[in-house]
C-alpha cells in the first residue's frame, strides 16, 4: 500500500526543495537586518566540502561531519563579516561575493585534497546509512512494506524534513524575540538603533554568521544526499539563485523565503522546456520585481489581507 | 625577467584600472554598485570578437561599434533598471544591487546561448609583432593598450574638470539635490554618467580581448569582481583611485604569476579586499567624509 503510493523521484524533488528552503533562509536571516550577502554558495560549499573529507578520510559518522561543515562555514562567516559589517552593505556584497569566488578557486586549485575540479566522489550517502542503522536494530523496509530505496529516500525526506521544521521554528522564535527585535530595528534605521543602545555590529554579526551556518548546514546535508559534488555545484550562480529565492517569495517574511525556495525549485520541473532558459528568466525576475514589487511576491500586508479573508470566511 | 613582468603587470592594471572607472563612476554619481558592468563590459568583448572575426572589420571599427552597442546598454540599463526604483518609496538600498544582478545574469546566460560556453580568439593583425629592447621583447598589442588606456584616462580627466558637462557630473556626485537647485538637470546627468561608464567598459572589453586573445561569457564576472575589488582599494567613486588601484592589483596578479602559483591569481583581489578593509575601509584614497555620506 505504502509501496505504491512512495515515488523517488517526487520524494528526491521534494528533498531539493528542502535544501532549498534552508538555503533561502541562509539570505533571508542576514537581510532581515540588511545585509545582503552574497556568500551563500561560498558558505555551501565549505559545509560540504568540511563534511565530506571528514566522513571520506576519517570514517566519521555523517551527524558529526555535517555539525563540524555547518560550524567551519559559520567561524567563516565570522573571520568574513567582522571586518565588513562595520562597513554599509555595499560592502559585506562585495566582500561576500569575493568570498564565494575564492572559496571556489581554492577547491578547484587544492587537486591533493578536494580532487580539483573533478570533484569529490564516493561521499557516503545519509539514507544509506540510515538503512544501515535501521537494520542494525532489526527494522527491515519490507516490513512496513516499502522498497529499500524508497525507503531510503523517504528517510532523506523526513530527516530533511524534521531540520527545515526546527529552522524555521528557531527563526520564528527569534524574530519575536529581543534579538528579532534588534535585527528589524537595524534593518529599518541603523543610525536609529545604535542611538537606542543597540551594538549594531554584535547583533549584524549575530544575524550574518546564521545566514553562513544554515548555508554550510544545506552545503553539508546536499553532500550527503547527492553523494559527489565538485567546485561547479558552488559557484555564484548558485548564490544568485539562491537570493533569487528569497527576494521572489518575499525578503520580508519568513514565509516568503520558503515559498520562493519551493515554487522556483518546482518550476523547473513541472516546466521541463524552462529548465533551459532559467537562468535568463531568473534575471528578468530580479529586475521587474525590484521595478514593480520590491518586496517580492508575499510580504506582511497580503498575509494580513489573507488571514482576514480565511477569519471572515469562518465567522460566516 | 623582471622588467618583462612589470611591463605585463603595467598593461593588465591599466585594462582594470578602465574597468574599475566604470563602477567608481556610477557609484560617484549614484551611490550604487553596478553589479551589470562586469557583463555590459563581456558584451563589448564579444562586439569586437564579431566585428574583427566575423565581419572582418578593422580594429577601430570594432571599438566604435563596441562604443555604440555598450552605450546603448547603458542607456537601457539606466532606463528600465535604475530609473524606476529613484525616488521610490519604501525601496531598500539593496534594490538597485538586485535589479543589476538581474542584468548581469541576463546578459552573461544570453551571451551564453548566442555565442556558446567556450572561448572565443580575439585576432588582432598585429599580435605577433614585438620589439626588442635589449633582452626585453615588449609586444606591440602592450603598447597599443597601455597607449589607449592612458588616453582614456586623461580624457576623462579632463573631461570631469573642465568641461561644463563633467563640472555638473561632479557637482551631481557631490550632492544630487544641491546640484539640481543650481540648475543641472541630474536626471541628464545620471543617464550621461550610467551611458559613459558603459562605453569604459566597453573599450575596456576589446583591450581585454586584445591582452588575452580569448572572450568567454563567463569573463564579466571575474573582471568585474576585480574592478569592484579596484575601488574598494582605490576608495569608493574616487577616479584616481581606480587608476592607481588598478596598476596595483594588475602588478600583483602578474607577480604572483610570475614567482608564485598562478591557480591562485584570482584570489588576490578578494585577500586585498579583506586587508583593506580590515586596515583602511575608506580606501586609499578616499576620505572619511564621503564615508559618512553613504
Amino acid at each position: 500500500m505504502l509501496g505504491e503510493i512512495l515515488n523517488t523521484y517526487y520524494l528526491q524533488i521534494g528533498s531539493f526543495i528542502l535544501i532549498n528552503i534552508m538555503l533561502a533562509i541562509s539570505v533571508y536571516v542576514p537581510l532581515s537586518s540588511g545585509q545582503l550577502s552574497l556568500g551563500s554558495a561560498g558558505f555551501m560549499g565549505v559545509g560540504a566540502y568540511t563534511s565530506a573529507l571528514l566522513t571520506i578520510h576519517f570514517d566519521l559518522p555523517i551527524v558529526i561531519g555535517i555539525i563540524a561543515g555547518a560550524l567551519a562555514a559559520s567561524i567563516l562567516g565570522v573571520i568574513v563579516g567582522i571586518p565588513s559589517l562595520r562597513l554599509s552593505g555595499v560592502y559585506l556584497a562585495i566582500a561576500t561575493l569575493g568570498l564565494g569566488e575564492v572559496i571556489r578557486v581554492i577547491f578547484v586549485n587544492w587537486d591533493t585534497l578536494t580532487k580539483g575540479s573533478v570533484g569529490l566522489t564516493g561521499i557516503p550517502q545519509l539514507g544509506r546509512e540510515i538503512l544501515e542503522f535501521a537494520r542494525g536494530l532489526g527494522f527491515e523496509p519490507a516490513m512496513i512494506g516499502i522498497k529499500n530505496n524508497q525507503f531510503v529516500f523517504l528517510s532523506i525526506f523526513i530527516v530533511l524534513l524534521t531540520l527545515v521544521i526546527v529552522i524555521l521554528w528557531f527563526v520564528v522564535r527569534q524574530q519575536n524575540s529581543r534579538v528579532g527585535r534588534a535585527l528589524s530595528s537595524i534593518n529599518q534605521d541603523d543610525k536609529a538603533a545604535e542611538s537606542m543602545g543597540i551594538n549594531i555590529t554584535y547583533y549584524k554579526v549575530i544575524s550574518f554568521t546564521q545566514g553562513a551556518f544554515f548555508a554550510g548546514l544545506a552545503g553539508a546535508l546536499f553532500a550527503h544526499v547527492i553523494g559527489y559534488i565538485s567546485p561547479a555545484d558552488f559557484s555564484y550562480h548558485r548564490a544568485v539563485e539562491v537570493l533569487i529565492f528569497t527576494v521572489f517569495g518575499g525578503s520580508e517574511v519568513i514565509i516568503g523565503s520558503v515559498f520562493g525556495a519551493f515554487f522556483l525549485t518546482l518550476m523547473p520541473e513541472v516546466l521541463r522546456f524552462v529548465s533551459e532558459f532559467r537562468y535568463i528568466i531568473y534575471g528578468i525576475l530580479l529586475i521587474v520585481l525590484m521595478a514593480v514589487r520590491p518586496q517580492g511576491i508575499l510580504d506582511a500586508n497580503l498575509l494580513k489581507k489573507i488571514k482576514i479573508k480565511r477569519s471572515k470566511g469562518g465567522v460566516r | 625577467m623582471l622588467l618583462e613582468q612589470i611591463i605585463n603587470g603595467i598593461t593588465l592594471g591599466s585594462i582594470y584600472a578602465i574597468i574599475a572607472l566604470g563602477f567608481t563612476l556610477v557609484f560617484g554619481v549614484l551611490g550604487i554598485i553596478n553589479m551589470a558592468h562586469g557583463e555590459i563590459f563581456m558584451v563589448g568583448a564579444f562586439v569586437g570578437v564579431t566585428t574583427t572575426g566575423v565581419l572582418g572589420w578593422p580594429l577601430w571599427m570594432a571599438f566604435i561599434a563596441a562604443i555604440v552597442v555598450t552605450s546603448i546598454l547603458g542607456y537601457l540599463l539606466e532606463r528600465f533598471t535604475l530609473r524606476p526604483l529613484r525616488g521610490k518609496k519604501g525601496v531598500s538600498h539593496l534594490a538597485p544591487l538586485i535589479s543589476t544582478i538581474g542584468v548581469s545574469i541576463l546578459l552573461e546566460n544570453l551571451s551564453h546561448h548566442i555565442f556558446g560556453a567556450g572561448n572565443k580568439p580575439f585576432n588582432t593583425p598585429f599580435s605577433e609583432i614585438s620589439i626588442n629592447i635589449g633582452s626585453i621583447t615588449v609586444y606591440l598589442v602592450q603598447i597599443v593598450i597601455f597607449v589607449i588606456s592612458i588616453l582614456l584616462m586623461i580624457g576623462l580627466t579632463v573631461w570631469l574638470s573642465k568641461t561644463k558637462a563633467g563640472k555638473a557630473l561632479r557637482a551631481t556626485a557631490d550632492n544630487l539635490e544641491t546640484a539640481s537647485i543650481l540648475g543641472v538637470d541630474t536626471k541628464k546627468i545620471i543617464i550621461l554618467t550610467v551611458v559613459v561608464a558603459s562605453a569604459i567598459g566597453g573599450i575596456a572589453g576589446i583591450l581585454v580581448g586584445m591582452a588575452f586573445n580569448s572572450v568567454s561569457p563567463q569573463m564579466g564576472l571575474s573582471m568585474g569582481l576585480k574592478g569592484l575589488a579596484i575601488i574598494i582599494l582605490g576608495g569608493m567613486g574616487n577616479v584616481k583611485g581606480a587608476m592607481v588601484g588598478g596598476l596595483i592589483l594588475g602588478l600583483s596578479e602578474t607577480m604572483l604569476v610570475a614567482y608564485g602559483d598562478s591557480g591562485y591569481r584570482d584570489a588576490i583581489a578578494f585577500i586585498m579586499i579583506i586587508v583593506i578593509l580590515l586596515l583602511r575601509p575608506q580606501g586609499i584614497f578616499g576620505s572619511k567624509v564621503s564615508q559618512e555620506r553613504r
